[in-house]
């Protein structure tokens, strides 16, 4: 490394990580005050365990509702969350929390396919479903919807990151060492470990953009990681309540 | 924008609680519950989406109490965001369906109605709307009819035994709508003649009986409403009834879901929708009768069923009454509004019909000859749609029905 990597090596792996866990637990505490801070539902609204957790899973995990009201967004949406899903475990084993040889009883090529192939095709998927996302908003702004300013920067800075992570895959690496290459952003907390050396450019932009989308999560609706799986539990409570 | 209009406007925003502000802040502006909103989807205005209508709420919030309001302090919110609020939020009939299509289950009944309550409390809420209220204060019904006048659908029927007892195990409440509207006295009649063969030991309220409240609900003034609740329960309290029957689906879920939560207790009685307790005496052979040869269809009213979680006996009870009974598309829990709620026809009579002909037209492509429902507005709404249509569709109450078929009516 040397020349202008040494110094962006030095800020986006060494040093935004903090900022980034900053900005974000600030974030985080600001929108929890924003709710705890409204009066809390005079009436009730009680969660009941079973029905919520029934209704997370037909409407959080399957998208029961956007099957009955339209297929082709039901399917965008669907692929588009299998592939972030699929991406967020992927890059699991980055940190080490499940590694390749879990895949070896499939045999040699469908581990192969597991660990390097499908990530390929998922990230493509990821993309495509973004883009289509992106295009219908687009398609709908002012007839049918009125976005706020963060729901196209939520999209766009997600759109950006992968799109980096996917050059990272595709572009050939600069060197293929044959020990397994740790980025250390933060010591013995966050340590990233690689298997090849990626395109710097492509590595660098996409950490950077990787933390300002996760600085972004508690500014904007993507707080729905969180509260969309609270707010169907209550909808089931609810049907729950009123026996339907 | 002084301090004070500051101060009150913050007070009234911050009448949403926090799932409602979870809720809002969760909305991803994906208008997947657009096309199924009845109001948006008869008028293709955006302004009334539901997505939308979430958008400029939380605008309208942040103004007050976003970052940046705290740290640079709030922005005005004008007359202007105001009216255009309100002009989205009463074009709404409170069906409920949004919630049904919504991928995050937000409960939009309920988030539309603080909508409309913090409007009340920005100045915002349309004349008309207030007019209702003016009325309900004067004379406890919306429709600024003496009180006195609460039983004449019992004269103009000839209903024979109008019971107004001390005592009684079952009341029936027959909410203004039935009881003030003539295209309504039939349903009355027809519960008070069933309840009449049946022998049972019940009773009317007569001028004791208040309108529920649910207009007053339905305007965003969930305060004015606690007086019609507090009233209507003794009522019937002291007249040591155990039973409420009501054929109105909008008394039945104010009954039912929100006196409790007015009152802050469960009031010592059982709420009950004629078509529940028809169908259980229907079922236990108590009642007889001779099924229509008609094709009948049943339309749910948003109140009872989706809103109201009486979806199944309607149903079982036309087993008995009709021998030719269809399902009409868009039914159940995903009913699309007949467009008789939320206050729409005093708001945007236009649109109330034009939602209401949508209806009408696929109950026709059935082939229904008799659309049957389970609320006087929804009966309402139907009626006045066949009146100025071409669409020759008998519109009865599923107890109207009943009454026939038993040869009451
Ligand atoms: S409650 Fe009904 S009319 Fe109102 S926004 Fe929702 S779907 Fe539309
Ligand atoms: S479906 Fe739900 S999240 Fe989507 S715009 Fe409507 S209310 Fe918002």
């Amino acid at each position: 490394m040397n020349g202008i990597i040494t110094p962006l090596y030095a800020f986006f792996v060494e040093k935004l990580p903090y900022v980034t866990i900053f900005v974000f637990l600030i974030g985080t505490a600001l929108r929890l005050n924003r709710w705890l801070s409204a009066p809390k539902d005079p009436h009730g609204g009680r969660l009941d365990l079973v029905a919520g957790l029934k209704y997370i899973i037909l409407d959080v995990v399957f998208f029961r509702k956007t099957f009955k009201t339209d297929k082709m967004t039901w399917l965008t949406l669907f692929l588009f969350h299998v592939g972030a899903g699929g991406i967020l475990f992927g890059h699991m084993r980055g940190f080490k929390l499940w590694t390749a040889e879990m895949f070896s009883p499939l045999g040699p090529w469908l581990a192969e396919f597991m660990v390097h192939t499908l990530p390929v095709y998922i990230g493509w998927m990821f993309i495509a479903t973004q883009v289509i996302l992106l295009i219908r908003r687009g398609v709908l702004e002012r007839q049918q919807l009125q976005s706020l300013p963060n729901d196209y920067v939520a999209l766009l800075l997600l759109l950006i990151t992968t799109i980096l992570g996917q050059g990272m895959r595709i572009f050939p690496p600069e060197a293929i060492p044959t020990e397994t290459y740790s980025v250390v952003f933060i010591p013995r907390l966050i340590v990233l470990h690689l298997e090849k050396v990626p395109s710097f450019h492509w590595f660098f932009l996409h950490i950077l953009f990787t933390q300002l989308f996760v600085m972004y999560i508690p500014f904007s609706k993507l707080v729905h990681i969180v509260s969309g799986v609270i707010t169907p539990a209550f909808y089931g409570s609810r049907r729950k309540e009123y026996d339907l | 924008m002084t301090s004070r209009d500051r101060d009150e406007a913050k007070e009234a925003l911050r009448k949403f609680t926090r799932r409602q502000l979870m809720e809002l802040d969760t909305c991803a502006h994906c208008a997947l519950c657009t096309e199924k909103c009845p109001t948006y989807a008869e008028s293709q205005v955006p302004n009334y989406a539901p997505g939308v209508r979430s958008s400029k709420t939380v605008r309208l919030y942040n103004k007050q109490f976003d970052l940046r309001a705290r740290l640079l302090g709030s922005r005005p919110i004008t007359e202007e965001d105001v009216a255009d609020l309100a002009d989205s939020a009463f074009n709404c009939t409170l069906c409920g369906r949004c919630m049904e299509t919504c991928p995050f289950g937000f409960q939009t009944h309920e988030l539309w109605v603080r909508v409309r309550e913090v409007i009340r409390d920005l100045g915002g809420t349309p004349s008309k709307v207030l007019m209702l209220e003016e009325m309900l204060e004067e004379s406890q019904n919306p429709y600024g009819l003496e009180p006195d006048m609460r039983l004449d659908w019992a004269d103009y029927t000839d209903l024979e035994e109008i019971p107004e007892k001390d005592q009684a195990d079952i009341a029936y409440f027959v909410g203004c709508t039935t009881a003030f509207k003539g295209a309504n006295h039939e349903v009355a009649f027809a519960i008070a003649s069933i309840l009449n063969k049946l022998k049972e030991n019940w009773t009317l309220l007569g001028e004791d009986e208040w309108c529920c409240g649910s207009p007053l609900l339905l305007a965003g003034d969930e305060h004015g409403v606690k007086k019609f609740a507090e009233h209507n329960v003794e009522a019937l309290k002291s007249r040591g009834v155990k039973t409420v029957i009501t054929g109105c689906a909008g008394c039945f879920r104010v009954f039912k879901w929100e006196y409790p939560k007015l009152l802050g207790y469960k009031p010592d009685f059982e709420v009950v929708h004629a078509v529940e307790f028809l169908r259980d005496k229907l079922a236990s052979g108590e009642l007889n009768p001779d099924p229509a040869k008609e094709r009948v269809g049943y339309h749910d009213p948003c109140e009872l069923a989706r809103l109201g979680g009486v979806i199944d006996a309607p149903r079982e009870a036309l087993k008995y009454l009709a021998s030719d009974y269809v399902e009409l598309p868009e039914s159940g829990m995903d009913v699309r509004c007949c467009g008789g709620g939320g206050l729409l026809q005093a708001v945007n009579n236009d649109l109330r019909m034009a939602i209401v002909n949508r209806r009408l037209g696929q109950a026709r492509e059935l082939g229904v000859e008799i659309l049957t429902s389970g609320c006087p507005s929804c009966k309402l709404a139907f009626a006045d749609g066949v009146r100025e249509s071409d669409i020759e569709i008998e519109v009865l109450d599923v107890m109207e029905l009943a009454a026939r078929q038993l040869g009451l009516l």
